[in-house]
């Protein structure tokens, strides 16, 4: 049996007209194991949406080849978003559709059996405590509101791998602790999950295995202690620091 | 393709247009309401202007010696009117004149104190008067009305003087003319009487018009003049405002990336969203049938009794079968710039030239003597625009409907395809992303600019050509055609994109038996082509006096053989060869298939020979000519054959004529030119493509 997420040296190129041929992710590779978090930590640019964005088969790979629950990312593409829940701060909702209908396209869409479908929106609405919102126009939600019903169409289709790109960009302490908390709560129910962040205490709280991601490279790639025991370092930041710095050395 | 999925997500584009209030108002509300609005205002204006125009009572003065018999004669006419019961003496009858004393008559019509005046001359004075030029004369010097027919001499002239700029005076003009005319009929009979003739008023002849036409017809015509450019106009509004919010407003948003990272497959994402802006297309035009429905036959709207449509069910049904592939072609359109375009603002700005663009084509039907058995049945758009209007007058081309059924249609699932190919591009998705050739410049870039490049050719070509006096002699503008213009532009890509000439231009040596085909090829190409012409013929004809015309404007008599074969044979062959199938072929290859390679560079070819009826017979010619530059890898082979093609075309209008020849001549030649393709195909080197 694979692991449930295989990435081998992906790469890709932009070409941007100020600055030329941009290498936002240069020979990318790791694996996450079944029903892990694993955290994507890296500052603003560092590459972080480009490979989680390749993964869900919105980019094409310049390079190298990803799998997602055995689909490949180019030679599969339905396949690996039938299984996956995508997540970031620019997939926005449907501010013209209510909770209830944005839960249900979205399972219905994601292929989830159409007869489990109806349940399966009141056990969101019911676990996310959307129920006095549920035929509320999106519009007319609090960000906090909108919050949870994105989380909510993630997973609407119960996927078993979930991408989390920075969710927490843009959120209130409150907001982005909730959302932290439903992280760990998808992954005692079993899900395999990716989680991005430029934020250390989040990585450090959140993430069974950390990959510390620099200039589209991987520079790091482990357990939280394991990381420590390699740099004999014990904050997350200083950890980050030391391998930045060797990064930047060697190239 | 998934159809629960397309039916899913279809339902929720109708949903996102129908909460959004301005794509309803858009889309419903006001084609709904701007029928009855317009038909509103028609009648009104027209109810109005028949009220006042009756309501007035129109001043006028007599001057000149002869107006005591003037007066006379309008007094006994408007009495006689009241015995005559016939429609123009009844009309007549409702407009009031009186005449009034003014002492400058010319003073009086200009402040408005009178309507018109009539100018009375004797036999005499009128023959001293300056001939005048008689066309334009009634308009244009607006105070003086020209008399229609031609004067006797010695014959009294009444001139009535009238102002067309306004709309009283007019009318009084229009009357008062009426009157004399009759007038003058009842005096002629009177006079022939008085002078011992027998006045039998059955040997007069009075002059009346009468349509044939039905009132249905000449509504007909009307309606189906502006009906397909008022439904593209109403098409694109709705359509685009549907498809902004569907595309740009998504991309914006950010409800495209979700969507994207569902487990809905691209071609379904895009098929839904076609469907839902061509069902907006369609919801305009069932809305605009039930409107001719409720209007015009059901009459909801008292309309006057000669506006009539006769449009039987089978008719209507064919109508609406044209405009769904229109609907289907337009809603690809608005997509592609939604998609085209990074906001809901920049898909604005590029929204208004294509619809500009697009209306152009609608407007066929409006402009006179456009019949559909001509080559306006292969020019999308304009098909519909003329079918609709000979549909709507009761005079259907079955065969040419179906021609312009097919031509739409095969429009509407190529835009779709391409339209649903741009929604798969990731710098379209994805913003800020520059794809590499354009970063790289080179021979990718080329590629990407190579139309561009033909584009710009084809506006010299045209727009500097024939606007510029210097090159209006044939030669010149030959040598500008062919030399500045195609070989400028080859070297000049072959600079800019540093591009090896023996590739770019495919020039590679073939093997002599593809030369000994070309050679029969040359006249055997020749025949068929004639003979393929004089089918055609049979089915859409094209006019004889067009064809005479343009031998003569093409070929200058005085010029001597060698010239005219170096001008038209040698120059364009060498030329366009490196152009066309040179360098178009090397930019466009590895991007197209073989098939989509010989189609789309024979079309270019053809437009830049652009009188109608040159562009289909160039076009074939270009499509041969690019797939033997495609099978033998090289333009020389190509090259002969369009010189000689070209010099036969100039030589052999003096050896014989088309009618000379059997069909089984024609059958010959075509089997030797379908042998000699054969041979250059088994001998193929052909060059890589897609
Ligand atoms: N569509 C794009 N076009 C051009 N450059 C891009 C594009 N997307 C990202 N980049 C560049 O690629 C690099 C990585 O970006 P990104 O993956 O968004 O980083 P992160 O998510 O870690 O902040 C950045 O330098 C960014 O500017
Ligand atoms: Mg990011």
């Amino acid at each position: 049996m694979h692991a449930p997420v295989v990435v081998r040296n992906l790469r890709k190129i932009f070409y941007d007209e100020g600055r030329g041929e941009v290498k936002a992710v240069d020979s990318v590779s790791f694996e996450c194991h079944e029903g892990e978090v694993f955290g994507l930590l890296g500052a603003n640019g560092a590459g972080k949406t480009t490979t989680l964005r390749m993964l869900s088969t919105i980019l094409t790979p310049t390079s190298g080849t990803a799998t997602i629950m055995g689909h490949d990312v180019v030679s599969s593409a339905q396949g690996v978003r039938k299984n996956l829940g995508f997540y970031s701060a620019t997939t926005a909702l449907y501010p013209r559709l209510t909770t209830r209908e944005t839960i249900d396209f979205f399972a219905r869409i994601n292929q989830y059996p159409a007869d489990l479908v109806e349940q399966r929106v009141e056990y969101l609405i019911d676990r996310f405590g959307l129920a006095k919102y549920a035929d509320a126009r999106i519009e007319k939600l609090s960000s906090g509101m909108k919050q949870k019903v994105s989380v909510a169409r993630t997973i609407a289709h119960n996927p078993s791998i979930l991408i989390f790109d920075e969710p927490t960009v843009g959120l209130d302490v409150l907001n982005a602790l909730d959302v932290q908390e439903t992280i760990s709560e998808l992954r005692s129910e079993g899900k395999t999950i990716i989680f991005s962040t430029h934020i250390m205490s989040e990585a450090q709280r959140l993430c069974d295995r950390i990959a510390i991601i620099h200039g589209g490279h991987i520079l790091a790639c482990d357990t939280l202690s394991g990381l420590r025991d390699t740099t004999q370092q014990h904050y997350l930041e200083d950890i980050f620091v030391l391998y930045v710095k060797a990064g930047q050395e060697t190239v | 393709m998934n159809r629960s999925v397309l039916r899913l997500l279809y339902v929720h584009e109708m949903k996102m247009l129908l909460r959004a209030r301005r794509t309803v108002v858009m889309a419903v509300v006001l084609p709904a309401v701007i029928m009855p609005l317009m038909l509103y205002g028609q009648k009104y204006s027209a109810g109005r202007r028949v009220r006042l125009l009756s309501a007035t009572t129109y001043r006028y003065a007599i001057t000149g010696p002869l107006a005591d018999r003037v007066r006379g004669l309008i007094n006994q006419t408007r009495k006689n009117l009241n015995d005559s019961p016939d429609k123009e003496s009844e009309r007549l009858k409702q407009f009031k004149f009186v005449e009034i004393n003014v002492a400058n008559v010319r003073e009086s019509l200009a402040n408005g104190e009178i309507h018109l005046y009539l100018e009375t001359m004797t036999g005499e004075e009128a023959d001293k008067l300056p001939p005048k030029n008689e066309s334009g004369s009634r308009r244009s010097n607006g105070s003086r009305s020209g008399t229609a027919t031609k004067r006797i001499e010695g014959v009294p002239l009444f001139t009535v003087v009238y102002r067309a700029d306004r709309d009283a005076s007019d009318n009084a003009h229009d009357q008062m003319l009426a009157l004399l005319r009759m007038a003058r009929q009842q005096d002629s009979q009177s006079s022939l009487i008085e002078h011992g003739f027998p006045g039998d008023p059955k040997q007069l002849f009075s002059v009346q018009d009468s349509s044939v036409a039905t009132h249905g017809q000449v509504t007909g015509s009307l309606v189906g003049r502006f009906i397909t450019l008022f439904l593209v106009m109403m098409m694109f509004t709705g359509g685009a405002v549907a498809s902004m919010d569907i595309i740009s407003g998504e991309k914006e948003r950010g409800t495209l990336e979700t969507l994207l990272t569902t487990a809905a497959g691209r071609s379904e994402i895009v098929i839904a969203k076609q469907l839902a802006i061509t069902s907006v297309g369609l919801v305009i035009t069932l809305i605009q049938g039930l409107n001719f429905l409720l209007y015009i036959k059901l009459r909801v709207i008292a309309l006057p009794k000669d506006f009539d449509l006769q449009l039987p069910t089978g008719m209507a049904l064919t109508l609406l079968v044209l405009f769904i592939p229109l609907a289907a072609t337009i809603a690809s359109i608005l997509l592609m710039i939604s998609t085209y375009a990074k906001s809901y603002k920049e898909s604005q700005m590029y929204f208004f030239p294509v619809y500009i663009v697009s209306l152009i084509p609608s407007l066929a039907a409006v402009m006179p003597g456009i019949s559909l058995r001509s080559v306006i049945a292969f020019v999308p758009l304009a098909n519909v625009s003329v079918a609709a209007r000979e549909i709507m007058m009761g005079r259907p081309d079955v065969l040419m409907i179906l021609v312009t059924l097919g031509v739409m249609v095969s429009t509407a699932a190529y835009l779709m395809r391409a339209s649903a190919r741009m929604l798969t591009r990731e710098d379209l998705i994805i913003p800020a992303h520059v794809e590499a050739a354009e970063f790289l410049g080179g021979p990718r870039l080329f590629q990407k600019r190579v139309l561009r490049w033909f584009a710009l050719m084809w506006v010299v070509t045209f727009a500097v050509a024939t606007n510029v006096p210097a090159l209006a002699s044939f030669q010149r503008q030959l040598i500008f055609n062919e030399i500045v213009v195609m070989l400028g532009a080859v070297l000049l890509m072959l600079w800019t994109y540093r591009l090896n000439p023996i590739e770019a231009l495919s020039l590679k040596r073939v093997k002599p038996a593809v030369w000994l085909a070309i050679v029969f090829s040359i006249p055997s190409g020749y025949l068929t082509a004639l003979g393929v012409f004089r089918i055609v013929n049979v089915i859409i004809p094209a006019p004889q006096q067009l064809l005479e015309r343009f031998s003569e404007d093409l070929i200058p008599k005085s010029m001597p053989a060698w010239q005219l074969l170096l001008y038209i044979a040698v120059l364009p062959a060498i030329c366009e060869e490196l152009a066309f199938r040179g360098i178009l072929l090397s930019g466009l290859r590895r991007k197209l298939r073989p098939a989509a390679l010989v189609v789309g560079i024979g079309l270019i070819f053809g437009l830049f020979h652009v009188t109608l009826y040159r562009i289909a017979p160039t076009a074939a010619l270009g499509m041969i000519l690019t797939a033997i530059a495609l099978m033998t890898g090289s333009v020389f082979p190509g090259m002969l054959l369009h010189a000689g093609n070209n010099a036969l075309g100039v030589l052999a209008g003096d050896w014989f004529s088309p009618e000379m020849l059997l069909w089984s001549h024609y059958a010959a030649a075509a089997a030797i030119f379908a042998l000699s393709l054969w041979i250059i195909y088994r001998n193929r080197t052909p060059l890589p493509t897609r």
